[in-house]
């Protein structure tokens, strides 16, 4: 039997791990060059993190190139919502919502975006959408292939992968045969430990509350969605001084990912405690760097 | 750059008419939030200054260098407030505040996606 070729995932970051610092004490030329120092080559933008959004200045363009060229970075993913609840009262049109579905693509297209994290309008906690999804992502698809983007779902704790409408979303796309629409784990998924001396007693006492800590995926499950799956959050909570991450079972997760061929963009999401020091988190992803480049023998 | 916290110290200061006369005061926040939102997504309440109560239905919210009340922010679904930008509040109360420390306290919250609105 031939062998999978071993995947080779680029490293990126979101710009999300530094939204307690940027604008701050950071601004977005620092958050650069801390990616790019980290060794990052790749990046995620919320569009929160766009100037002027919807309509960003030509001037807050060419700063956005700039920055691309002198620090080295490529656009990864770009995340944005699918709002359908933008006023009180009836949900909003098929066609409102398709209207800024475009408008973001168009976006995305213009700073080199081809994946998109697109957040469905969920109705729970554990991020089942809202009825009616299949028809507007479906109306979005010819649009998402006209702007060469991809619309990727976030599989995201305390959501399990083996949740009934994350098979719905692959059943989706089976159906429709795209390549425009797929999926993104946030490692957070797998996470199964809750260190106390990570973790306050007050921070754990919410995240139980929020349903997080009971269940989690196990590293496997992945397996499913690799196929459908070109940009995942690696999401972390703390890493420690030996280079080890305490709450996910990364070294299993990152095996299957590349034993499967798989080499998207692996985008790392700090989301531990102190995420508004500016130093603590910058030493957090360098050791989340070193980490992973170990795990994928880029060292 | 703005300040940590999210009502600023820059901006708070007395509002005063053409004539001179002192007719409230301002403050400024950003939105607490890591995405931008929708001035339509935007709830509102009282703001609470020393333990005085100044209703919600009173309050004028700048936002991109425009005022709107609570009741006219609910429709725009076209005006996007965003991480960082400065929202400035503005609340009548003739005479101002005294000059000196205040304890200042806004209510407000958001509706986003990730759960249905009410």
């Amino acid at each position: 039997m031939r062998k999978v070729q071993e995947g080779k995932p680029k490293l990126g970051i979101s710009v999300y791990s530094y939204c307690q610092v940027l604008g701050r004490c950071m601004t977005l030329e620092d958050v650069f060059k801390d990616m790019y120092d980290c060794g990052a080559t790749h990046f995620e933008l919320l569009t929160s993190h766009i100037e002027n959004y919807p309509n960003p200045s030509p001037q807050w363009i060419d700063h956005y190139f700039w920055l691309c060229e002198k620090y080295k970075m490529q656009p990864a993913e770009m995340g944005h919502w699918a709002e359908t609840h933008l006023r009180r009262g009836d949900r909003m049109s098929d066609e409102e919502v398709l209207f800024n579905l475009i408008r973001d693509f168009k976006l995305a297209n213009l700073l080199g975006f081809k994946v998109l994290r697109t957040k469905i309008t969920t109705v729970n906690l554990y991020c089942d959408p809202e009825p009616g999804w299949e028809r507007i992502i479906e109306k979005a698809l010819p649009y998402a292939e006209k702007y060469d983007v991809m619309m990727q779902n976030e599989v995201h704790s305390p959501t399990l992968l083996t949740r009934k409408h994350v098979f719905d979303y692959l059943e989706f796309i089976e159906k429709h045969k795209t390549k425009h629409f797929g999926i993104n784990v946030d490692f957070g998924t797998f996470q199964n430990a809750w260190p106390e001396d990570i973790y306050s007693p007050e921070a754990l006492k919410t995240l139980k509350q929020r349903g997080f800590g009971s269940e989690w995926s196990k590293p496997e499950d992945i397996k499913a969605v690799l196929p459908y799956s070109k940009a995942c959050h690696a999401k972390f909570n703390y890493v420690d001084e030996n280079f080890e991450e305490r709450t996910i079972p990364y070294n299993d997760v990152l095996k299957i990912m590349i034993d499967h061929g798989w080499d998207g963009y692996l985008i790392s999401e700090y989301e531990g405690p102190g995420r508004d020091d500016d130093a603590f988190l910058g030493e957090q992803m360098r050791r989340h760097h070193i980490m992973m480049r170990r795990m994928l023998g880029y060292c | 750059m703005v300040d940590n916290h999210f009502i600023q110290m820059r901006g708070f200061h007395n509002l005063y008419d053409e004539n001179g006369k002192c007719w409230g005061f301002q403050f400024c926040m950003r939105t607490k939030y890591y995405k931008g939102i929708w001035l339509s997504q935007f709830r509102t309440g009282n703001v609470i200054v020393d333990g005085v109560v100044y209703p919600k239905d009173t309050l004028i919210w700048n936002i991109q260098g425009m005022d709107y009340t609570a009741e006219e922010m609910y429709d725009r679904t076209d005006i996007y407030w965003q991480v960082n930008e400065i929202a400035t509040v503005k609340v009548p109360k003739e005479g101002g505040l005294e000059q000196g420390y205040h304890t200042v306290e806004v209510e407000f919250g958001w509706v986003c996606n990730y759960n249905t609105a009410v």
